[in-house]
Order: C-alpha cells, then structure tokens, then sequence
C-alpha cells in the first residue's frame, strides 16, 4: 500500500512540475519562436515561416490551438494556423509593396499578442553579369575611370571597361580589356584577391596596380602571400614589375595615400605595413618598405583591412578591433581604439567623415556570436574611435566587405551566410542609426561590395560567390536619399 | 618463418555476395556548442559483388549511407569533403572496379602483373576504417586513405613484394551521388610498395601527390602524403589475432599546413568474442564553419583554416558474434567506447574549450552488426597482393 501510494504522489508530482515536453491543455502563454527581424524586397515572400509556440502553465506544449494572424502589409498564406503536437504554429509572410517595417501579430484568445516586424526593402536593379572562373571565383572588384579591375583568384586580374570608353564597355555591357596572371607562392596559383590602381598626383602617372594575393593562412596566427605590382600603362598588355614579400605574414587590403605615395597594406598576423610606392617600382620592394606595426602585439594581431583619413591610419583587426594609428614616416604609433569588439570577430572596415563602420565575421563563432554585426564608431575630436551602436542583423552570419558611398548618404555592405545574404544597402541619413533601404538577395553570399559613381549613376559591384561566381552589377541610383 | 608468397591470381569463378548495415546508437559528449547528443542511425549499409572469370575481376561495391545517413554520422573528430564532428556519407557507388590479374600468365616468370581500373580506392595507405575492427572512424581517415575516385591501377608483385602505382582524379566528392571529376582524372598519382617479409606480416609504405583536393574545380591546395605501417594478421578458423600500427603525414600548399597521424589498432577474438581498441593521435584542419556547426564551407572562398587540432583518441569495443540460420549472417551485437583530449597547435582562433565547452570527450556506441560475407575482407585491395593470412580478399571471398 505505501509503495502504491508514492507511485501515486510520484505521478502527481510529475504531472504538476514544469516539463518543456510533456503536453497540456490549458494555453497560458503566446512566444515567439523564429521568423522574426527578417528582409526582403518589397513585394517578396519572406524566406522563413513566422513561428510561434503556445505553453500551458507547466510550460508545456498546448496542441489544436487556432492562432490567428494580421498583416500590417502583404499577404499571409492563411488567416489562422493550429498549433502541432510541439505546441508550435506557422504562417507565410509576403510583404506589401511599400518599403518599410511591416509588423504581423499572432494572437491567441485570452493571450498576450506577440509581433513580428519584417523590412521590405527597395530591390537594387541589376544591370549586368560578369561569370568568373570558378577558380575561387572572385573576390574583390576595384573601379576607377571607368575600369574595372576584378580579383579573380588564381583566374588573375580581368580588366573590363565599365565606361572607360577604351573598349566601349559600360556598367550595363562590360567589355573584356585584359587578364595578367600575377606570381604564385605555396603552390596553388596566383590567388588574386585585391587591387588597387595607383594614380599618382605628384607626377600624373596611372601606371601601376598593386595586387594582394591572399595566400594559406591559419587565422590568428598565420598567413601567406604577396604584394604584386603590376606596370597598366598598357591597359591590353598589362605586367607585374615588382612584388613585396613578407616572411612570416600575408597581405590582405589596401588602402594607399596617394598624395603621399605610401601604400598602407593589411597584413593579418603581419599587422600593417606601409611602402613607399613613389617613382618607378621594380623587382624585390623590400627596401621600400617604411614602417610596420601589430597593434595588438604579436598574439593578438590580425588585420582584416586598414584606411588613411583624416591623417590616421585605421586598422580592423579580426581579433582585437578596429584600431586607430599615426604613420610618422618612418614608423608608426597607436593612438586610439584597440580590443574594442570582443564579442565578434573582426572584418572590414570604412572612416568616413566623423564615423567608422566594421563588419564582423562569422567563419567560426566567438563567444557564441557570429558575424552577424555592423559596428558604427564615432571618432572624437583627436579621431579615437568610440563605439556608438551596433546594427544587428538576425538574419546574416558575416559582413565581408563594407563601404560608405563618397557622399556619406549610404552604407553598403556584402554578407554570406544565414537567411539574407546579398548586398544590403542602409541609409546614413542618421551617421549613428543606419536604415535599412535595399536588399540584393544572393543565396551563395556576397564576397565583397565596391561602390562606383559612373555616368551619373550609382553602382554597385559585387562579387557573388561560388558554385557559380560572378561580378554583379547593380544601380542603386534610385538609393539616393 | 617463411616470406609470404603472393595470393593466387585466380580466384575461383562466378560472383558472390557480401553486405552489412549496422543500426548504431552513438552519443557524444560534447558536440559544438557543449551539449552532449545521442543519435540512432544506420551506418555502413554496403552491398558488395566480387565476380571472377580467368584473370578478370570485378570489385563493386554500393553503400547506403546516402540515404540512411545524409547529415553524417557522430564521431568526435572525424571530418573530411565538407563534415565536422560528423563522418560524411560515402558515395552511393563507393567502388567499382575492373581488373585483370597476372596478365602476362607465365611470360613475366614469377612475377605477376596486374592493371585495375574503375572507381575506388588509389593506392595509398591502410585498409578502409569500414573494414577494420572498431565500428567507429578514426580522425585519420582524410589522412590514411584515398577513396572514391576514378583510378588506374597498375601493380606488380614478386615473391613477397607488390609494387603498386595508379593515377587518378584528384578531387573528393561533394555529396554522396557525385561522380568523380573525370577531366581532372590524372591530375594526381600514388604509390605504395608492400613487403610480406614473414608470414601474417604485412610492411606497406606509401607516398601520393594530391592535386587539389577539396576544390573540385581545381583551384585549391595540393597536398603531399606518405604513409607507412605494420599488419599483423593471423586468423583462424576460431580465432583472430590482429594489429596493426600506422603513420600517415600529409602536407599542405608547398608545406604552409601539416597534419599527422600515428595509431595503434588491435583485435583479438576467441570464438564468437571480439575485443578490439584502437589509439590514435592525429592532427586535423580547423575550417570555417556554417551555421550548421557540423559542417564547414564547400565550395572554399579561400585557403584558410582557422586553426589546427590534435586529438588524442582511445577506443575500445566488443562484439559477440552470433551466426543466424545457415545463409551465413552473422549479428554482432556490440558497445564501442571513446574517449579523448584534444588541442589547438598553432595559436589560431580555435579553441577547443569555448567551441566544445571543454577539451575533453568521450562517444559511446551500441550497435547491432548484420553481415554475410565479410569475414577478412580487406578494402581497397586489388589485383596481385601478398597473402598474409587464410581470409586475404580482395580476390573474393
């Protein structure tokens, strides 16, 4: 009898303790599930289901209960939906055709109402597409007068004319210039990944393209590759004259002081380096080399990308941060910032004006994030940077590639991973509080975004990721706010 | 002890059947993130024929695992074409392969020559993990084999020495219906010279040059890859006594990455028990991860990884072979254990303790074995091979 009886009060205990799992049947709760902070363009089925979970007292599943759904805007694929055995009910969300928050609130009969706010977003209009070699496929793209310079990995660098007019291509109808086919180093070929095309003031001439090479890296402690000069003074003949070579370390961006004649090269595990690029490089450029500093010491040290403004030189390191530093001429000093993000892992980086953006990556996650975070910097008075906010977006796992346009009014960056990867584009109408303007949906992911003002219009190139990688061009004129 | 003598070029003719699929019910603690996760799947559902007539041989084998385990199998450590912490599914068409063996009859003397070709393994390294004691893959795998791909084999063997060099399609397969890449077939070649100096005993050292093989493409790193062990064999008709010690080494990119293998595997069975372990210490890349944190980014943007970890494995098991009826099944009930360390060497981003929650781990298995005629089936052996033991195939059963 007493072994019945704690059979009995063990049963009863059971059934009034809190169990996730086990089914009830009085709703005391409405919770949201996923679906939420979603984009897409205006007009467009949203790409995951709104989900929602109703609970009994215990905290347990409640079946068969009918949630009813209402749009602010666009269509739902039902007016209701029942709940399942997981205590769980869905709908579909196409928005309207107005850009802008469009709100959907599920409500249950005597239950607190939960909502869901979706973005339609303008749709950047594409204009062309530019297939690249899958070998790697391409991973960046630098514009200037009109031409085109694609960092097509082991393919090299295609040259096209984008409105140039040398072979009266333009952002619509690219014409084919040139390919070179820069050194290789570890095996693997050339591994082209950046480029920049150096018009020099102080002598008028554009006759060399620096290309980076990303070689085999371990991030956070290694990497590989290097820098390429290439003579374009023959734009159909293009030839690598000289190269710079770092023992220990890779490059990766650049980003150069033409007036000064110094390039400023990322070096992830190298830091950042600075090379005097004046005159007539050739051959082995180490002895131009002028200074080089890991900001964050040798174990914390990983630059993604670094920018000359404002008489700085700003470094976004993938480990400690967005950092500001002073070139002196022969060496460098840090001034400010530095192990500012360290819930994220660093990636790219833009100084425009009083602010700074930085993407964060999210090739493996850090403290359980991943790369799912534009940071927004102000930069004080002596250029420190300050962090301001953070744009989260749910629904992306890396910012690869960042850029804000040369008239401060727009924020464009690339994202890979998760529900929205593309090119996403934000109005800085307000520098501190992006908004969410336009969404250039690519499943693949978006390498890298790089603006470029031609013809009056403003596009966008960005390089789609494999299986079948491209350069895609897209206006973003109608952006203009 | 005599040097072991080559095994007999003709197999008996005709075809003959062989298969298993093993329900297993794997739990490993910690998975990424720190949880602990249990799963029940089928694993290694094969289908074998091995047909003889003359000199001429056909090894074909169809696995399953595509369909009974698409998202992989849990394994702490294992990875490889685009898993982590999960073994990937093998190819549908996991071999098949054409040979003919001693083609030049008697006009080569002693020796006997051998050209296979088809789908399978090149020759490189140690036999399948499917065909070897524990149920569970070892982190070595990507290391100390080369599988499904479109190979040609040529071997030649005299007394107790077989010389073997193919060449072959460089690239893994992505997904478990994907054909080897055949433009690429050549980019990539192997050798593996195998000595029987005494009877049970097998001495096999191996190198390979790998063109590209995680960028189908072609783009990618090549590696490099040597490969030496020691097999000792004996079964009999109520007994086994089996172990075997192994090295593999594999370089990256002219040498920017190298990962390395040593493992020790023993079995011993007596009558219907089987009680086998295996340790291991081997080092693998650390690649990007997706959101789904078991599997890494394919096809790769970049030659990156983040980071690289060695894994320090014990294992052991125990079957109890139980014979059904008179068609030769046999159910193997058995519980295989793992436990093990791992760390990061090269001061990368990956660390084990925050991604795990902890540098330690261990994976239980309890699983049925269903099998016909598998007994001493070694796979990824063909043409002319040295006899070791009474239950050599390769050749039939």
């Amino acid at each position: 009898m007493r072994r019945c009886l704690s059979l009995v009060t063990l049963t009863a205990l059971a059934a009034c303790s809190s169990d996730p799992t086990t089914p009830e049947t009085v709703p005391a709760a409405l919770s949201l599930v996923s679906g939420d902070g979603q984009s897409a363009a205006a007009g467009a089925l949203l790409p995951a289901a709104y989900v929602v979970r109703v609970e009994g007292p215990f905290g347990g599943p409640v079946p068969d209960v009918t949630v009813q759904w209402s749009a602010s805007a666009g269509s739902l694929s039902a007016p209701t939906s029942a709940t399942n055995g997981a205590g769980t009910a869905e709908i579909r969300h196409t928005l309207g055709g107005a850009p802008g928050p469009q709100p959907v609130t599920a409500t249950v009969t005597g239950l607190a109402p939960v909502t869901f706010t979706a973005t339609a977003t303008l749709v950047p209009a594409l204009v062309a597409t530019v297939p690249v070699p899958a070998n790697y496929g391409l991973h960046d793209t630098f514009v200037r007068d009109g031409i085109a310079f694609l960092s097509a990995w082991n393919t090299g660098v295609q040259l096209y004319d984008v409105g140039n007019g040398i072979k009266g291509g333009s952002p619509a109808a690219p014409q084919w210039i040139s390919t070179v086919v820069t050194g290789s180093t570890n095996g693997g070929g050339a591994r082209a990944h950046n480029a920049w095309w150096f018009h020099n003031p102080t002598n008028g001439h554009k006759r060399y393209l620096f290309v980076g090479q990303e070689g085999p890296g371990s991030v956070g402690s290694t990497s590989s590759g290097d820098i390429h000069v290439v003579d374009v003074s023959d734009l159909t003949a293009p030839r690598e004259v000289a190269f710079y070579h770092l023992d220990f370390a890779g490059t990766h961006n650049f980003w150069m002081d033409e007036p000064a004649q110094i390039l400023y090269a990322a070096y992830y595990n190298g830091g950042v380096v600075a090379l005097d690029v004046s005159g007539f490089p050739t051959g082995d450029l180490a002895s131009r080399e002028r200074a080089r500093i890991q900001p964050g010491g040798a174990a914390n040290t990983y630059v993604w990308g670094v920018q000359y403004a404002g008489g700085s030189v700003y470094a976004g390191d993938m480990e400690s941060g967005l950092w500001q530093l002073r070139f002196t001429g022969t060496a460098f000093t840090v001034v400010g910032g530095g192990n500012n993000v360290p819930e994220r892992w660093g990636s790219d980086l833009w100084v425009h004006g009083t602010h700074a953006y930085t993407g964060t990556w999210g090739g493996l996650s850090r403290n359980g994030n991943y790369g799912n975070a534009v940071k927004i910097w102000r930069l004080d008075a002596g250029g420190a940077p300050i962090l301001a906010d953070s744009l989260i977006i749910a629904s992306i796992a890396t910012v690869s590639d960042i850029e804000v346009s040369s008239d401060g009014k727009l924020l464009v960056f690339s994202a890979e991973g998760g529900l929205n990867p593309g090119v996403h584009v934000y109005s800085l109408a307000d520098p501190e509080k992006p908004a969410l303007l336009g969404l250039y949906p690519v499943s693949t992911g978006v390498h890298t975004a790089s603006l470029a003002d031609i013809g009056g219009k403003r596009y966008v190139f960005a390089a789609k990721n494999p299986s079948s990688p491209a350069l895609l061009i897209l206006d973003i004129t109608a952006f203009a706010n | 002890m005599a040097a072991a003598p080559l095994a007999a070029q003709h197999a008996p003719p005709g075809a003959t059947f062989a298969g298993q699929l093993v329900p297993a019910l794997t739990r490993v603690d910690p998975i990424p993130g720190g949880d602990a996760l249990a799963e029940l799947r089928v694993v290694q559902p094969v289908l074998m024929l091995r047909a003889a007539r003359g000199p001429w041989r056909l090894q074909a084998t169809l696995d399953g695992e595509g369909w009974s385990m698409p998202g992989g199998e849990l394994g702490p450590g294992v990875w490889g074409e685009g898993f982590v912490d999960r073994r990937h599914p093998h190819t549908y068409v996991h071999e098949v392969m054409f040979t003919g063996a001693d083609l030049l009859g008697t006009h080569d003397g002693a020796a006997h020559v051998s050209l296979s070709a088809g789908k399978g393994f090149a020759p490189f390294g140690t036999d399948d993990p499917m065909s070897r004691p524990p149920l569970r893959y070892p982190v070595n795998h990507h290391l100390a084999q080369i599988l499904e791909r479109a190979v040609a084999i040529a071997g030649v063997g005299t007394g107790p020495v077989l010389l073997e060099g193919a060449v072959f399609n460089g690239d893994e397969p992505e997904h478990p219906s994907q054909w080897p890449s055949w433009s690429r077939f050549g980019d990539s070649w192997s050798a593996r010279l195998t000595v029987a100096p005494v009877s049970h005993l097998e001495l096999q050292a191996s190198v390979a040059a790998v063109h590209s093989p995680e960028h189908r493409p072609g783009a990618g790193p090549d590696q490099d890859k040597w490969s030496a062990s020691a097999r000792w064999d004996r079964p009999q008709p109520d007994r086994r006594t089996y172990l075997l010690l192994e090295w593999a080494h594999t370089v990256e990119a002219d040498g920017f990455f190298a990962f390395t293998s040593v493992l020790a595997e023993a079995e011993v069975r007596r009558g219907r028990h089987r009680a086998y372990g295996r340790v291991e210490r081997t080092e693998r890349p650390e690649e990007e991860r997706l959101t789904d944190p078991f599997r890494s980014l394919r096809p790769h943007l970049d030659d990156a990884i983040v980071g690289i970890t060695r894994w320090t494995v014990v294992t052991a098991g125990y079957g109890l072979r139980l014979p059904l009826g008179t068609l030769g099944l046999v159910a193997e009930p058995l519980g295989e254990v793992s436990a093990g360390t791992l760390v990061e060497t090269t001061g990368s981003i990956f660390d084990p303790a925050a991604f795990y929650g902890r540098d330690t781990f261990w994976a239980l298995t309890i699983a049925v074995r269903l099998s016909r005629g598998l007994e001493g089936h070694r796979m990824g052996r063909y043409g002319v091979f040295p006899r070791t033991g009474p239950a050599d195939a390769g050749h039939g059963p």
